[in-house]
């Protein structure tokens, strides 16, 4: 949806207004009612730095000293954000305590102005209204909300390892009650305009267009919001049920992530004290938090990950498009980019797996309606922009084609031949290949120039990365084009070299062949995969392996083995899985056993374990191994080129695998171990375990330079 | 010369006795799939189209002018208008003739025309009585009111009106379409044995025309829940069929003396047709090359106890207005829509009766019935199935793809319309 609705928060031009260098303005309308209207200079968002604040301050001192004000009303005059929080470059690596602190009492003093603010106070709120932009806006008596597409409420910061400290935590506690507040903060979650009206969030919702209107209504009465009722307080009541019931749910990710226990507390224990505690509180768990590594790792992944999704050229959502191959990730790739808005032709050989894939699709919107990401109707009309075409079918004025059918270089060559006669001269010809050299494919072409990689993960609508990948003659403008068109559908692209496996799967594939021979080893399918989800990853690797399906990890694992011998090899434990057709989650039998409500470890295979460890893991760190090992790989990555900078590695490792980010991606997880230390045990390993181990020389280089992989 | 209707290409779904495969889908959903099916097959630049025609009996309430519908559920462009036609039977020709008679006005040139039908989800209606009262609760101010009116609502209030039968039965004659079919083989002396005979060729030859009739449908992919299959052929025709299980059904319209029965009558069912159509030019300019052309078309009234005689009247005035030209020796192909077995085999006892001839169409000389081999050669309603908005359509479609497998010239379209209309056209191959 584009929004075209360009400064809703100013008004007629008659009326007085002054600018301020930090794009505050003020305006006093000739109905006494003041606007301030944020309108950062040189930004599409608007941001809350001390430069604004103190801005903000002054002002509201001139109109707290000026007489015949009625009303104030904070708009925005961004297209498409209020004000989307705190700049978060004050809290990047070396910001101290006390800079925090500084901070934290200024955004709360000024907050608290507006909340004393003897007028009534509103928030017209359109587009995205983020962490301070909401804190703000829970500071005004009325907030009232756009209902475009691009308005979203609330509290985000706990996903970043911070603490809503400018009053967020507190005010919201105070108008919804502590449980919703816990239920919004702890989740962190951005409410479009409807669902924040249902939950009390905001007072009224209207057309962008009508959005100043309603502001100036609320505000004219003259009426502040009621003080304290009888309800809200019994709801601040609840606070100490509230507590353990919340800290049940973090309990997972507690250790990992100590933001949402410290917003909890600040939530619960605040609900019962004065509001001057309560932001004292705010303010020392925020404190707390920013002191974390796991803050400063979160905070720098939410930067490279805006660096990444930046667009760079014109390329646009492909408007017309087309997928060969409706397996998995055929169907996946239609439904997203048809849910985005673009017209997919999917295309396969026979009708029955071309019915297969449009079953799937069904299902994905089915699910999205589910949980709400679409309505009914979006879904319907997404479906609809899906053309199924069974056998070949002309591929005129396509803007981008994904060959997403079987791994077999055959296969490919046939498929890019065919696409080169037929499909459009300017459509990029992508394949959506995890191990086959784009080059190779390409050179079957030709017009190799156009042909790229752009590699997806499965389920297509839940993983963020594209591994952009151009052959050797790929035009750098089509992969300047892909990268784009990625960013346009929504996802983050990272540009990778056409080396088997390319990134990811290449980090990934050490880990999880790890993983296995410790099984082989005798240590149980539960104790492995607990070692790695303690670990911080999302999913253990032996359960992980059997969602992504034995025989498909096989096929991977067999490219990377062929292509580094001396770091990676099949287990047999794979091939054996394999050959009883037990592959994993879609058979429903793999290194776990799927039928029961939960998958439970296959003790058919367990019992068959030839070395068996009586004793457990007892003493050992069995998250050690697969670790190293992916680190080691990590670093090969960056040695043989493969990624152009230790930060695309972490991103696309977190991104593309769950790799805990709270570590910040394999090379920072690295570096706060220090290089010489993971040399170290990389070689006490080597002579263990094997030559696997063997040190990168990468990192042999930062062991002896004693330095990290990032520059701080 | 004026310009000719080139028919460029054509889709369809299968065909799908209703409550069966396609039950799940709307008439808008199956219009969509075959439209979107003949743009993704042709290739064509939805950019150039001029207009989408669709023709439809039970339009849904919830897609209303379900051509425009269809065309932006099908990614049409915008700014290219759709209209719904409504010609009953005869409403999937309707808008094949439209298309050309826009052509003709210079109103436009290239056409998405077609037709389409969900049989099965024509709906139930409420009587008048509990309309009113549903009215008269939504007015109802006061809660007592409220009360008052909901407690007068009887169980019979809630006895539905199926659409599909009021729909089937004629407004002005009172008659059911089954009925008018009882006065035909009546007036005709038509024996059960007969009808039953020629259902039971109908579905021979549908059975046997099942790998051709592939070449004009299209998969329905996903279409439900419950299968696990796409949708790939008509389901009416039965391999099985004999006529020892024909001669066993009971007559439907006329339970005591009839001869109509479900058996010998079209099937009812769900499906969708769509047809790319240009002007002779436009197509050429296109690169577009034209499976054949529309020469000529006429619709007629007659009576509408006796709708099933429409064809002939059609026929006749075909020949009237092109003297010497379009009579039914000249096709190579003979479509008839199989309404009935009874009112086919009606149509074409008249086509040879010099009586009728002379007192019904007032012409010298009978029209000549077509010989059998090249009457429906694929199979009709009776097999395939007859939804309703679609068939005209289908008709035209089936006719062309057989006439260029024969390398035939000439095909004779023709159709009964409920209500009392014929309608008859010409198609031709260069």
């Amino acid at each position: 949806m584009k929004d075209e609705h360009d400064n809703h928060g100013s008004a007629a031009g008659s009326n007085e207004r002054n600018v301020l260098p930090s794009g505050v303005t003020l305006e006093r309308r000739d109905d006494g009612v003041a606007v301030i209207t944020f309108d950062r200079p040189g930004s599409s968002a608007n941001l809350l730095d001390a430069s604004v604040f103190g801005e903000l301050g002054r002002l509201l001192d001139s109109l707290y000293a000026s007489s015949g004000i009625r009303g104030l009303i904070f708009a925005t005059a961004k297209p498409s954000i209020f004000i989307a929080g705190a700049d978060l470059r004050a809290l990047s690596e070396n910001v101290s305590a006390s800079d925090i602190e500084k901070l934290v009492d200024l955004g709360q003093r000024t907050f608290q102005r507006i909340a004393d603010f003897p007028v009534p106070t509103v928030a017209a709120i359109h587009g995205a209204c983020a962490g301070g932009g909401c804190e703000l806006a829970l500071a005004c008596d009325w907030r009232v909300a756009s209902d475009a597409s691009s308005t979203r409420i609330g509290l985000p910061e706990t996903q970043l390892g911070l603490v809503p400290a400018w009053g967020g935590c507190t005010r919201l506690t105070r108008l919804l009650g502590p449980a919703q507040a816990a239920d919004l903060i702890l989740k962190g979650k951005l409410l479009p305009a409807r669902q924040a009206k249902k939950r009390g969030l905001v007072d009224a919702v209207c057309a962008p267009e009508n959005l100043l209107d309603l502001a100036v209504r609320k505000a004219v009465p003259g009426e502040n919001r009621p003080g304290r009722s009888v309800m809200g307080l019994l709801r601040r009541l609840q606070a100490p049920v509230v507590r353990p019931l919340a800290e049940r749910k973090l309990k997972t990710t507690a250790e990992h992530y100590p933001a949402p226990g410290l917003a909890l507390k600040v939530i619960t224990e605040g609900a019962l004290r004065p509001t001057r505690q309560s932001l004292r509180l705010e303010k020392e768990a925020i404190v707390q938090a920013a002191s974390t590594d796991v803050c400063k790792n979160l905070i720098r992944l939410f930067f490279l990950r805006e660096k990444a999704s930046r667009k760079t050229g014109k390329a646009r959502l492909p408007e017309r498009m087309a997928v060969i191959g409706a397996g998995v990730m055929g169907a996946g790739l239609a439904q997203w980019f048809s849910s985005r808005g673009s017209r997919v032709i999917l295309n396969d050989i026979a009708p029955e797996p071309l019915d297969r894939g449009m079953r799937a699709v069904r299902r994905l919107y089915r699910q999205g309606v589910a949980k709400r990401a679409l309505t009914e109707h979006d879904a319907r009309r997404g479906l609809d922009r899906i053309s199924p075409a069974d056998g070949p079918v002309p591929l005129p004025r396509l803007d981008l084609v994904i060959e997403a059918a079987a791994e077999k270089m055959e296969v490919k060559r046939k498929i890019f031949q065919e696409l080169e006669e037929g499909a459009s001269d300017n459509a990029i010809l992508a394949t959506n290949t995890s191990a086959l050299s784009i080059s190779e494919i390409a050179s079957v072409c030709r017009k190799p120039e156009r042909v790229i990689g752009m590699h997806f993960f499965n389920p297509v609508h839940r993983m963020p990365l594209v591994e952009i990948i151009p052959g050797d003659k790929t035009d750098p403008e089509i992969t300047g084009a892909a990268l784009d068109l990625a960013r346009s559908a929504g996802k983050i692209p990272v540009a990778v070299g056409d080396k088997p496996g390319f990134l990811v799967n290449r980090i990934l594939m050490p880990y999880l062949v790890e993983s296995t021979l410790l099984w082989e080893e005798g240590f149980r399918v539960r104790d492995i995969d607990d070692a790695m989800t303690a670990f911080g990853m999302p999913m253990g690797p032996l359960r992980l392996l059997d969602e992504v399906g034995i025989d498909v990890a096989g096929h991977v694992a067999k490219t990377l083995a062929d292509a580094y011998p001396e770091r990676m090899q099949i287990p047999d434990v794979l091939n054996t899985l394999i050959q009883e057709k037990n592959f994993g989650k879609k058979s429903g039998r793999g290194f776990f056993h799927y039928g029961g409500r939960k998958p439970e470890p296959n003790q058919e295979l367990e019992d068959r374990q030839t070395v068996t460890r009586e004793d457990g893991p007892a003493g050992e760190d069995l998250a050690e191994r697969p670790i190293l090992a992916l680190i080691n790989e990590a670093a090969f990555c960056l040695h043989d080129g493969i990624a152009a900078g230790p930060e695309d590695v972490d991103l696309a490792m977190v991104l593309g695998t769950g790799f805990a980010p709270f570590r910040g991606g394999p090379l920072r997880h690295a570096d706060s171990i220090g290089p010489a230390r993971i040399v170290e045990r990389l070689r006490a390993l080597e002579k263990k375990a094997g030559a696997r181990f063997k040190p990168c020389p990468l990192l042999l280089e930062k062991a002896e330079k004693n330095e990290g992989f990032h520059s701080r | 010369m004026a310009s000719r209707l080139a028919i460029i290409a054509g889709y369809r779904t299968p065909f799908s006795r209703m409550g069966t495969d396609l039950a799940e889908l709307s008439a808008d959903d199956l219009g969509r799939i075959a439209v979107d099916a003949l743009l993704t097959r042709t290739g064509l630049d939805p950019e150039v189209v001029d207009e989408v025609i669709f023709g439809c009996v039970a339009q849904p309430a919830e897609a209303v002018n379900l051509a425009r519908v269809i065309a932006l559920r099908a990614g049409l462009p915008q700014r290219v208008p759709a209209v719904t036609v409504q010609r009953n039977c005869a409403s999937g020709l309707e808008a094949l003739t439209q298309a050309e008679e826009k052509m003709l006005a210079g109103r436009g040139e290239v056409f998405i025309v077609g037709g389409t039908e969900s049989m099965s989800r024509i709906p139930l209606l409420f009587n008048d009585r509990a309309s009113d009262r549903f009215t008269r609760l939504a007015r109802a101010k006061s809660l007592l009111d409220k009360v008052k009116i909901a407690s007068g609502f009887r169980p019979a209030d809630f006895r539905p009106r199926a659409g599909l039968m009021l729909g089937l039965t004629d407004a002005v004659s009172g008659l059911n379409m089954g009925e008018t079919a009882e006065v035909l083989v009546r007036e005709w002396k038509i024996p059960r044995e007969e009808q039953d005979a020629f259902a039971l060729e109908s579905h021979r030859r549908a059975v046997a025309a099942k790998e051709k009739l592939r070449e004009e449908i299209i998969p329905v992919f996903a279409a439900s829940e419950r299968s696990s299959e796409p949708v790939r052929d008509d389901n009416g025709p039965r391999e099985e069929q004999s006529a020892e299980a024909l001669a066993k059904l009971k007559p439907v319209f006329d339970r005591q003396c009839g001869t109509v029965t479900a058996g010998n009558a079209s099937q009812i069912t769900d499906g969708a047709v769509a047809l790319l159509v240009a002007s002779e030019e436009r197509a050429h300019k296109l690169g577009l090359e034209p499976m054949g052309f529309l020469t000529a078309s006429a619709y007629v009234g007659c009576d509408p106890k006796r709708m099933g005689m429409g064809p002939l009247f059609a026929i006749a005035k075909l020949q009237a207005d092109h003297p010497g030209k379009f009579g039914p020796a000249d096709a190579d192909l003979v479509e008839i829509n199989e309404a009935f077995a009874g009112q086919v085999l009606a149509v074409l006892r008249a086509m040879d009766s010099a009586d009728f001839a002379r007192n019904a169409l007032h012409r010298d000389d009978p029209l000549g019935a077509p010989e059998r081999e090249i009457l429906n050669v694929n199979g009709g309603a009776v097999a395939l199935g007859h939804p309703v908005g679609a068939s005209g359509a289908r008709l035209v479609l089936t006719a062309l793809r057989e006439l260029t497998r024969r390398n035939g010239k000439r095909a004779l379209v023709t159709l009964c319309v409920g209500g009392g209309q014929g309608a008859a056209l010409w198609l031709e191959r260069e």
